[in-house]
């Protein structure tokens, strides 16, 4: 009776369930993706003048090269002579908030993608843009200010961050 | 009888039923987040990707990682990192060992990654494909640019000028 009764309490076998369970967690274990990896495409050779693709000979419309220069004290917006509304004068178009650029957030993102904005409304067909970094610059405010290029997330078109430069072009030079 | 009661699988009368609700939970998470993109990321001390909005799924290709200690190729240490102090600011800083760099080029890096290019365009041309000189960046995201300019460079010299910076996928 008492067999009977307590049979499914009693006398389950775990070993087999236990087998399963000891190989495949250890195996899921390390093949777990903790976190999710995405990629940046910069597609053309990293060194040297900006890229020739994108010339056409003779076209009405000059291209534009867009660069964004980034040093030690804030970005320098910069193009073809004569086409943008860049403040010249010493010091970069959009210094840091703070002086010396001490960290990532101190670079003026939002002000970057609001210039950046406005020479997309006048280029509108223009998609490459040419990213200068100084040698010391840190990778992370490369990658930030890729971001910043690519899509203007506060300014959404049909629901999705409207696009600006997304053909980045990483130039050796700046120092 | 009491014996008899008492003698399941294991001896010793251990209850293991909780243990294998807490094993089957997390059996259940693992399946669930089991991904085969064979890019892994394996964030440490000297491996910190950034954070990026980007959101193109990776894939295949040499791999460089380039941490604050180590250039890896493959999974195949290359060369170390040196830290110095920036002459500049004085900070301390992460660089390419002077004697190991010839102007912005790293031989040993650039000898590693020409073997790749070539067996890779062997694959390619077996499959009847172009060979597209693809190439993985994993960099730690406090490097300064002049580092990953110098691998770019030797690698744009192997014949790698598709260029795959690998970020981690921001919250949204």
């Amino acid at each position: 009776m008492a067999s009977k009764r307590g049979a499914a309490a009693e006398e389950l076998n775990l070993v087999p369930i236990m087998n399963l369970v000891t190989i495949l967690i250890p195996f899921l274990l390390m093949a777990a993706e903790f976190v999710s990896v995405a990629v940046i495409d910069s597609t053309l050779p990293a060194i040297g003048a900006p890229s020739t693709a994108e010339e056409k000979p003779e076209e009405e419309k000059k291209p534009l090269n867009l660069s964004v220069i980034i040093t030690g004290s804030g970005y320098t917006v910069g193009g073809s002579a004569a086409v943008l509304q860049n403040r010249e004068g010493d010091g970069p178009t959009i210094p840091c908030k703070d002086v010396g650029c001490p960290k990532v957030d101190s670079y003026d993102v939002a002000e970057l993608q609001r210039l950046l904005g406005e020479i997309k409304d006048e280029y509108a067909d223009e998609q490459n843009v040419i990213l200068v970094p100084g040698s010391r610059i840190a990778y992370e405010v490369i990658v930030v200010t890729m971001d910043a290029t690519r899509e203007d997330p506060s300014k959404p078109v049909d629901g999705r961050p409207r696009d600006l430069f997304p053909y980045v072009v990483i130039a050796g030079g700046a120092q | 009888m009491k014996k008899k009661a008492r003698r399941p699988a294991e001896g010793g009368g251990l209850n293991i039923t909780s243990m294998m609700d807490m094993m089957t939970i997390i059996l259940v998470f693992l399946l669930k987040s089991y991904s085969t993109t064979d890019v892994s990321v394996t964030p440490s001390k000297d491996l910190q990707v950034p954070v990026s909005t980007a959101r193109k799924p990776p894939k295949m290709a040499v791999n460089v990682v380039v941490s604050q200690k180590e250039i890896v190729v493959d999974g195949k240490s290359i060369l170390e990192l040196g830290s110095y102090s920036d002459p500049e600011t004085g900070a301390p800083t992460v660089a390419v060992p002077a004697e190991k760099k010839r102007g912005q080029s790293i031989p040993e890096l650039y000898e590693v990654l020409f073997d790749k290019a070539e067996s890779q365009k062997q694959i390619n041309a077996r499959l009847g494909e172009e060979f597209k000189g693809q190439i993985l960046l994993q960099c730690d995201k406090r490097l300064p640019f002049e580092v990953i300019r110098e691998v770019m460079y030797t690698a744009g010299q192997a014949q790698f000028s598709e260029f795959r910076f690998v970020v981690i996928k921001s919250g949204d």
